[in-house]
């Protein structure tokens, strides 16, 4: 699919990370069959339809792929406050209108934007038990990368409901990263400000929060590029103010500097990236012109520094889209270069009249000026620049899980000792990188990686 | 009514004009005598309306939102808001008009072309939507409008049994009837009026600047109101107890156990010098005052308010987050939410109402500290205001930060309330319960190695032609989706199943009755307003999960179909209003009934056949 590569894509050459990942993804079979209810934009029937496309590209011969493990209310309760769980599980459609109910409802913020629907606890146990086994497969060095489409909710607060999110599964998911983790870095490509996520780590030097998103307007008012961070994460909160129409160079031209950089400064050892689809061009909600391509770079670049890392979804509420972007991130992940002619599926309908994995962005104009982001890139590198090149937290070598002590002894034989990326052997122009974006339309017609990539058998399970 | 369409495109703007340029005092007048005289009562009637809209509009300008008047829609035709209005009312409102798909009615009524009706209705949601809550507010307020001086002579120019009048008029509209009559009844007692304003961070700033300490009072009680019901949970509780309990129809949200104390506020910002009243003692003395009287409770939830802006030195935002998510703010949301059927989902696209609270609590804090004491206790405590006014500075401050840029910034909340705990890195590794690895589908465990080598496969997608007659023809990707799932049951063997594919697709229609599909058809799309539970009556013996499998996997399947083929720039999988019509109007459902209506019974009698 060289040609692909030409039309539009943003995809570099990876450098020096042209191995092969262990990738781990997380599908629960009932996911789709949950509904918000009529009119409700969100619709976790998306995540089948991404999981149906993935399956049928075959791309499940590459990847491991389990059914999580439900998250009990206690372990939820690792960050929600206790009466908040409680309400969760327990409300029903049916006992709505109860007296003890109908004010916890306004506490809560449940209602109206997150609606109670049924099975509404059990989607968020699904949720939530995803990114938790994410977490998990990561901490036991089992997989270089896991995946859980149902995740990436990224609004939930420790009390409260919102934007369509219940239980934050990506904080629970970190919390469990930092028992073997000492820096988790998170990235949010959303269209929607990651606030949920960054209150919930806002004083803590380890993790930090970066967060590319619509500002200005729009829901949900935070994430302005002047909030850091308070107290020992003082400046570990990243917020990358963007206008409509931001396009794939633009988006480029800003999201590789800065994580470039990031990952230099922070050196984390993990990393959570968020994918909400809602910043692709045509989303219901969204106001981003990025193509697939352009919104799957993130992660191919995230990929390329070879550190474990967590892929979860997030918005996206044009269905079809989300499915063809979630599935060829997964493709991505496990090293393919899937073809555009969509294989015949359950829900090939779905993406008519066209039946291509890849959609045209439109032509909206881009309300993001050269100079803003010029001046936000500045502002961005400066704010980097006050952090401690080794951060606060002792610097020592990943202990070994206690549990599979050997196991970790193999996988430190199959890839680089130290995994955080060491910030010298990543790609021999980075610091081109850093300096603009224009370049990168020079840069497309170079070969994919992946292409060149010999297949393997199914990754062996233990 | 016809009679008066002169009136109203003509006369009434000039009344609207001139009530805008300040001479409405005259206009009004004249309007309210000429209007007992001559005009019958539709007349009466329509004139308020226009005054009540004026007044509402200037409003809305004097905070920066443009509503230009008269309204043009269409090929220059201007469009009479009060027609509008009432023919929405008559219909049950906006939400039962928009359900039933009634705005083509609506436009036709008003004489216009059934085709401009989206703009008809978006003209409604913009004007009068948030006019008609905006009255609701004036009502619940028993106040009328800030800063608006001319119109409250305006009413108070109109005699009693002129209000009573009205008040007969308006009986037929029931939640005008209120708004209004309370609101002309009421103003004549009044000679400062304002609206508690929790909306506008502009409003209270402007109030700020008017002369008359009374409106700063006003404002700044529904401040406290607001900071009541955010800290009685917490802090006040003791409070509770002295205060009786009165009737206060201010605000819903109002927590009744201080109406007494806000009306005490209430009437010393009117009367500040009434003798009635009694003196407040020395500063120094206060300690000795148990709380019985009202202006010790008010002292208190000064204090209260304060401690819980300062007590914590880098927890300063925190009450003001704690408002964030209070309830009663969220109230005003669900408000919202009940006057439209564009319901609160769509704030992630309209977040401003959200914002605009918030940015009123954080004006309110700085009000409430700036004024309160000063209002309050006038002439007794100096060293009270010195404090406050430093209080204020702080507040000044805190304030001109969002403000350089234009925006009002949403603060992030620092505390335990908020923060996830986060233990510190001590080397020493706690272990993760394997079962949070879940149940491993894939690979399957009892399988021999793959038959064939997968670069064949993987990331491929379809052949560029087939052989079918019409490519690319229903037929044909049925076909080529049935071989497709064939060869993908070989390759999963049991995780095919594991994965729900049996349950996916157009198949699902399978586990239905060709009489079952019509039904389903049927209903969603001539009964767009039918809610869920309803449409769950119809098939008793379908459950919920089975409904909206087919939904999804039978029903938009079919609809994208007929998109695909016949109107392939127009394609939509996501609109569910559409179908489930709940937002939409009979606008959208019109155009799904057109020939793709019928399309998709073709499709359906095709399909049924090729199965037999």
């Amino acid at each position: 699919m060289g040609q692909d590569t030409e039309v539009g894509g943003v995809s570099l050459p990876s450098g020096p990370d042209a191995k092969k990942r262990r990738v781990t993804y997380f599908y629960e079979p009932t996911i789709g069959d949950y509904y918000y209810g009529q009119g409700h934009p969100m619709k976790p029937h998306r995540i089948r339809m991404a999981h149906n496309l993935i399956i049928h590209y075959y791309l499940h011969r590459r990847m491991e792929i389990n059914r999580p493990f439900p998250a009990a209310p206690e372990d939820i309760r690792l960050f929600h406050s206790d009466e908040y769980v409680d309400f969760l599980s327990a409300v029903t459609p049916e006992t709505l209108g109860e007296n003890t109910f109908s004010r916890q409802l306004k506490r809560f913020n449940v209602g109206e934007d997150c609606p109670v629907f049924d099975g509404l606890f059990n989607f968020c146990q699904a949720s939530a038990g995803g990114s938790i086994g994410a977490a998990v497969k990561l901490n036991r060095g089992d997989a270089d990368i896991a995946i859980n489409w149902a995740g990436g909710l990224h609004h939930a607060k420790k009390s409260e409901a919102s934007g369509f999110c219940y239980v934050n599964d990506i904080v629970l998911g970190i919390l469990e990263l930092l028992k073997v983790h000492r820096r988790v870095l998170y990235v949010d490509i959303d269209v929607h400000h990651g606030d949920g996520v960054e209150e919930a780590f806002y004083t803590t030097d380890r993790v930090m929060t970066v967060s590319f998103h619509k500002f200005g307007d729009f829901f949900p008012g935070t994430g302005h590029v002047k909030d850091v961070g308070a107290g020992p994460g003082k400046n570990y909160a990243l917020n990358v103010p963007l206008n409509d129409g931001m396009d794939d160079e633009n988006f480029c031209g800003l999201f590789r500097p800065v994580i470039q950089k990031v990952m230099e400064v922070y050196q984390p050892d993990a990393v959570v990236l968020q994918c909400g689809a809602d910043s692709l061009s045509g989303d219901r909600l969204g106001c981003f012109n990025l193509s697939v391509k352009g919104h799957a770079d993130c992660l191919r670049f995230i990929r390329s520094f070879n550190v474990p890392l967590m892929v979860l979804g997030g918005g996206g509420y044009t269905i079809r889209n989300v499915a063809r972007c979630w599935c060829y991130e997964t493709a991505v992940a496990v090293g393919i270069e899937p073809d555009n002619k969509l294989p015949y599926n359950e829900y090939f309908e779905y993406f008519g009249p066209d039946y291509t994995l890849h959609v045209d962005p439109c032509n909206m104009e881009n309300l993001n000026s050269p100079k803003d982001m010029e001046k936000i890139r500045m502002t961005l590198l400066e704010q980097l620049s006050k952090l401690p090149h080794a951060p606060s937290v002792p610097f020592q070598t990943t202990p070994s899980t206690v549990e599979v002590p050997e196991e970790v002894e193999e996988d430190m034989d199959r890839r680089p000792k130290r995994r955080i990326w060491s910030g010298d052997d990543y790609d021999s122009d980075h610091d081109e990188d850093v300096k603009i974006g224009p370049r990168y339309s020079n840069i497309r017609d170079v070969p994919d990686e992946m292409e060149e990539e010999k297949p393997e058998g199914p990754p062996s399970s233990s | 009514m016809a009679r008066w369409s002169g009136f109203t495109n003509g006369s009434s703007e000039d009344c609207l004009e001139t009530v805008g340029g300040h001479q409405a005092n005259d206009c009004c007048l004249n309007v309210a005598h000429v209007v007992r005289d001559q005009l019958d009562d539709e007349v009466k009637l329509e004139c308020l309306f226009h005054q009540l809209l004026s007044i509402y509009i200037k409003e809305k300008n004097s905070r920066g939102i443009v509503r230009p008047l008269p309204v043009m829609i269409g090929d220059g035709q201007s469009l009479d808001l009060y027609k509008l209005f009432f023919s929405v009312k008559e219909r049950g409102g906006y939400a039962v008009v928009s359900e039933k798909g009634l705005w083509g009615l609506v436009t036709k009524e008003l004489g216009l072309n059934p085709q401009i009706l989206a703009s008809v209705k978006l003209v409604y949601g913009k004007y009068l939507n948030e006019f008609e809550r905006w009255l609701s507010k004036a009502r619940g307020g028993k106040n009328f409008k800030s800063g608006n001086h001319e119109c409250n002579i305006d009413f108070k120019s109109v005699p009693p049994e002129l209000a009573e009048e009205f008040r007969d008029l308006l009986s037929r509209d029931g939640e005008l009837k209120d708004d209004v009559s309370v609101q002309l009844l009421s103003c004549k007692m009044r000679s400062n009026i304002d609206l508690i304003n929790h909306e506008s961070e502009m409003n209270l700033l402007d109030k700020k600047n008017q002369p008359p300490i009374c409106e700063n009072v006003h404002s700044i009680l529904g401040d406290v109101d607001l900071k009541f019901c955010d800290s009685v949970e917490d802090d006040l509780v003791s409070m509770n107890s002295e205060v009786s309990v009165k009737e206060f129809s201010s605000r819903k949200r109002k927590r009744e156990a201080f109406s007494s104390m806000l009306n005490w506020i209430r009437k010393i910002a009117k009367h500040p010098r009434d003798p009635s009243i009694e003196e407040i003692p020395e500063a120094s003395k206060w300690k000795e005052y148990k709380g019985q009287d009202f202006w010790v409770q008010i002292l208190r939830a000064r204090e209260a308010l304060q401690l819980k802006s300062c007590d914590k030195p880098n927890c300063g935002q925190s009450p003001l987050q704690k408002q964030k998510m209070h309830p009663a703010l969220y109230e005003d949301h669900v408000a919202v939410s009940h006057h439209s059927t564009a319901k609160l989902r769509w704030s992630k696209r309209l977040p401003t109402s959200i914002k605009s609270q918030i940015c009123s609590c954080c004006d309110s804090r700085s009000a409430i500290e700036n004024k309160l004491p000063c209002s309050v206790t006038e002439e007794e405590n100096a060293s009270l205001e010195k404090k406050t006014a430093a209080d204020g500075s702080l507040n000044a401050k805190e304030r001109a930060n969002p403000s350089a840029d234009d925006t009002v910034k949403k603060v992030v909340a620092i505390g335990p309330l908020f923060q996830a705990e986060v233990p510190k890195w001590t080397g020493v590794v706690s272990e993760s319960d394997s079962k949070w690895l879940g149940t491993q589908v894939w690979p399957l465990k009892d399988r021999e190695p793959q038959p064939f080598s997968d670069t064949d496969i993987i990331g491929r997608g379809r052949q560029e032609t087939c052989g079918c007659q019409v490519q690319g023809s229903v037929e044909c990707v049925r076909f080529h989706i049935a071989e497709k799932r064939m060869k993908l049951k070989l390759d999963l063997g049991l995780a095919f199943y594991l994965w729900g594919f049996d349950r996916m697709g157009e198949e699902v229609s399978l586990q239905w009755t060709p009489e079952q599909e019509k039904k389903f058809k049927n209903i969603m799309s001539n009964l767009p307003s039918q809610n869920k539970s309803k449409q769950f009556k119809y098939f008793p013996k379908k459950t919920r999960k089975s409904l909206i499998c087919y939904y999804f996997n039978v029903f938009l399947i079919q609809r994208r179909i007929y998109q695909n083929r016949v109107t392939p720039n127009n394609v939509d999988s996501d609109d569910d209003e559409h179908e489930f019509g709940s937002f939409t109007d009979g606008f959208g459902m019109e155009a799904l009934k057109g020939p793709g209506y019928k399309f998709l019974e073709c499709s359906l009698n095709n399909r049924c056949t090729e199965l037999e």
